[in-house]
């Protein structure tokens, strides 16, 4: 069982993280960078499979060398054996097309091809949701895309899961595919370890991969000496390495460019707000009297 | 009297003829006597040419020798606006400079030199084409080889297509919404362009044909169908394989035997739009892909104009602007809702990124009135689906509750990024103030379910979009709407601004939101929404106090 995780870095967009400029212009710079949220669903499904039915589990990301901090924080979460990081002045900028063909070919240049590729649904700075498809079909495998639970069967080769159909009408499906397939994870995605012995399993790779993971931090520590590329377990491709034409990447491959970034307007005056100091009794009042019309009844 | 009577000449005699006739006012008079003669247009173009060219020449001797000094920057700007010779306005610059050397004239003199310089790179943008293994010796296998990208080059491309998503055999809302959108956009787009563009209805699934009436109605001008009981639920193989052989039947790419088909002459689509529904953007992503161009994906905004573009990566030389027309403009909130983007489609030199493709999120667009009477052209599309499409195979559903409905309570209690301290308690403590109420309903921002905030078990059941107020989520209008910690987007208000009494809780002193609460208070919701549910809970806020002091 061969599998591989995408993830992709973005920046932090917890209250509090974010900068803005005076413009109302999200800095990036100033923003730090964390893994994907919503990657946390597909490390979770690559888990399951892991402890249910063993393998190696690779860990791939395109982006600039600081993402190794990112693939580190991504090595703990699933128990992954090795790191992948395509990274490359020409891959800058890309858009998700740019982004899946890059992707799909470090994919194709492992000496082992994957039996299962995950991917997590939108980032939350691009927030497209086309990456993960485009790569699956750039790859030609059978895809599921928004997975909430996944059965793996290495015996028949099929991957069985469900998968959220969010229309008008909310639906769940359950889909049986070939492997290899290509699963894109939903952030709705639980895991289920249903024996013990899936348990046990799940706490000795945790305490092996913390060890790696700590042993990469070494190598990608600020001031040290170390080259991480030295490390055995992470591998970095630059485009040549990936034998991709500079004009199919990054952004001389992308389709699609951002013309103009708005902050979102501010939404015109229309109500004259009293102003109520929470400490102040007689401006609660006002408030409270608002509210007990509408109490519960006794 | 002049020495070259052109009605007397061909057009192939006059050409070489006219080049030594140096007098404008000659030629006016040559030009008079064919309009008086046989007035052939390419004759009378000819000598208008060289009267302009001649004149232009003037300008440039006028440019040459003008004496600068005795002239303001008004008179500089208007003389050099006409000269074509970078070496006369270099000339004119070096005499500035020599003379009054003012600032502004020199200045002048420079903007024009950098747009004649400019302009000549846009003629050299007749950029030559190097393939990749020239360009890339180094690479062994470029990209351009590989079996994803098949594009075209200076393609032919039509009309709007609309992706209309059903679900249990009906047409879902977004399709109408998407139906009335892209009509607008299609009208407005033949009236600038002068053009007489189609909007395209494309239709996949079993008994589809059923919907066409309908589809006409909400203002389809062509109606492409694809029947088949296998296709019943949504596969993404074939419906994208399906898609894409719809767009380019008739053209270039088309597939062996749809080189002519008779419903469509172009290579592929102008335009794509789906829903960005979880199978809508699927499709949407695999479609474009396929077709080796871009999109966009969940806009809320859609509209089409020229656009000015000096990204090098379109325009294929650094430093220069080049206009490219018909740009379908693309908005979407961005950044998890702290920005809009506009997205657009470009071609780039020697690859052309068509069609331009966008999913648009439900309920962005009004739907428009039926017309029962509009008729389209109604075609069905044969293709054999291959078994390997299918291997995915969709063993069985369920449909899921309608989710929760926030809209018809009495009060909405929402809650903002100000719970970002301590999430799972912000939850906790927003819906005790929901108990407290007879009738309310429990809400979020876009920015909580956004957010990275872990969530205890026990409050994710109320994390997540079916909670989401506003332009995305839903909409409502209760008697009292509280909002804690929510700063107020825009998205936000159009949720929620038609509740009769607002009341905001935030510990910005000036949160977008104040101005559109009738209500303000300026604190922190940990501390102040325990105290309101008390206060609803006693029935009024005194008891409370003096309940808490007891304690």
């Amino acid at each position: 069982m061969r599998s591989v995780v995408l993830t992709k870095g973005v920046p932090d967009f917890r209250e509090g993280q974010v900068s803005f400029d005076e413009d109302g212009h999200l800095e990036r710079g100033k923003t730090p960078t964390v893994m994907n949220p919503n990657d946390k669903y597909a490390l979770r499904a690559a888990l399951q499979t892991k402890v249910r039915n063993g393998g190696q589990v690779s860990l791939m990301s395109m982006g600039p060398p600081g993402y190794m901090e990112v693939l580190q924080e991504g090595m703990n979460d699933v128990y992954a054996d090795d790191l992948y990081l395509l990274s490359d002045r020409e891959m800058g900028a890309a858009d998700t097309w740019a982004t899946a063909m890059t992707a799909a070919t470090g994919i194709h240049k492992l000496d082992e091809q994957p039996d299962l590729v995950f991917a997590g649904f939108k980032t939350a700075d691009g927030e497209t949701g086309h990456t993960g498809p485009q790569t699956g079909w750039c790859l030609d495998m059978p895809m599921i895309t928004h997975v909430i639970s996944l059965d793996v069967d290495e015996d028949e080769q099929v991957v069985r899961a469900k998968r959220l159909v969010a229309a008008e009408a909310d639906e769940i499906e359950t889909v049986e595919a070939p492997m290899p397939a290509f699963i894109v994870t939903d952030p709705e995605f639980e895991p289920t370890y249903h024996r013990a012995s899936h348990r046990l399993k799940h706490k000795d790779l945790r305490d092996t991969t913390e060890d790696r993971a700590d042993e990469f931090g070494e190598y990608i520590a600020d001031g040290s000496d170390l080259d991480p590329t030295d490390w055995d377990r992470f591998t970095m491709w630059n485009h040549e390495d990936l034998n991709l034409d500079p004009d199919y990447i990054g952004l001389d491959g992308s389709p699609t460019i951002v013309s103009g970034v708005d902050p979102i307007p501010k939404a015109p005056s229309e109500r004259e707000a009293t102003a109520i100091d929470p400490d102040d009794d007689s401006d609660m009042e006002q408030v409270v009297e608002e509210l007990t019309p509408y109490a519960a009844g006794d | 009297m002049v020495d070259i009577d052109p009605t007397e000449l061909e057009i192939a005699e006059l050409g070489p003829k006219i080049k030594d006739v140096d007098d404008a006012d000659e030629l006016r008079e040559m030009l008079e006597l064919e309009e008086g003669g046989e007035d052939r247009v390419p004759v009378k173009t000819l000598i208008e040419d060289r009267i302009e060219k001649l004149e232009a020449e003037d300008e440039e001797a006028d440019a040459s020798s003008a004496d600068l000094d005795d002239m303001t920057v008004a008179d500089i700007a208007n003389l050099v606006r006409d000269v074509e010779d970078v070496s006369v306005l270099e000339d004119m610059l070096e005499r500035e400079q020599a003379g009054q050397d003012r600032k502004t004239a020199k200045s002048q003199i420079e903007d024009r030199i950098q747009s004649i310089e400019g302009d000549d790179d846009g003629e050299s943008a007749d950029l030559e084409y190097v393939p990749p293994e020239e360009k890339h010796p180094d690479l062994d296998h470029p990209t351009a080889d590989k079996q994803w990208v098949e594009g075209l080059e200076g393609g032919d491309y039509r009309d709007m297509w609309v992706y209309c998503e059903t679900q249990h055999g009906e047409l879902i809302d977004v399709s109408r919404e998407m139906l009335g959108k892209a009509r607008e956009l299609v009208d407005q787009y033949n009236e600038d362009y002068d053009e007489a563009e189609k909007l395209v209805a494309v239709l996949i699934g079993d008994n589809v044909s059923d919907l066409t009436d309908e589809v006409a109605a909400y203002g389809a001008d062509q109606i492409l169908y694809h029947e088949d009981e296998r296709l019943e639920r949504f596969n993404h193989k074939s419906y994208t394989e399906v898609f894409v052989d719809m767009a380019r039947a008739g053209g270039q790419m088309a597939p062996d035997g749809k080189e002519d088909v008779d419903w469509k002459a172009y290579d592929e689509p102008r335009y794509t739009v789906f829903p960005a529904t979880n199978n809508g953007r699927d499709l949407s992503a695999l479609v474009q892909g396929e077709l080796d161009s871009g999109l966009a994906s969940d806009c809320s905004g859609l509209y089409i104009e020229n656009a000015m573009i000096s990204n090098p990566a379109k325009t294929g030389v650094p430093g220069d602007s080049k206009e490219f027309e018909r740009i379908l403009h693309m908005k979407r909130p961005d950044f998890s809702g702290f920005e809009y983007s506009t997205i657009l489609c470009i071609d780039k030199p020697f690859r052309d990124f068509h069609p331009q493709g966008a999913s648009v999120i439900p309920g962005s667009f009004e739907i428009p009135e039926a017309d029962e009477e509009r008729e389209a052209e109604v075609v069905e599309h044969d293709m054999d689906l291959t078994d390997k499409w299918l291997e995915v195979e969709v063993t069985d559903y369920d449909v899921l509750d309608d989710g929760v409905d926030l809209t018809g309570h009495e009060v909405v209690v929402a809650m903002g990024r100000g719970i970002g301290r301590s999430p799972t308690e912000g939850i906790e403590i927003g819906l005790d103030l929901v108990e407290a109420f007879d009738d309310a309903a429990f809400g979020l921002s876009r920015g909580v379910i956004t957010s990275s905030y872990s969530f205890e078990g026990h409050v994710e059941q109320y994390i997540g979009e079916d909670r989401q107020i506003g332009e995305s989520g839903q909409v409502v209008e209760p008697d009292v709407y509280i909002a804690a910690g929510i700063s107020g987007a825009i998205q936000h208000k159009v949720g929620m601004d038609e509740s009769d009494t607002i009341i905001a809780i935030n510990t910005d002193t000036d949160a977008d939101i104040r101005d559109f609460s009738d209500y303000y208070i300026q604190g922190d919701l940990f501390e102040v929404l325990p105290k309101l549910t008390q206060a609803v809970e006693e029935g009024t806020l005194a008891t409370a106090i003096a309940e808490a002091s007891d304690d």
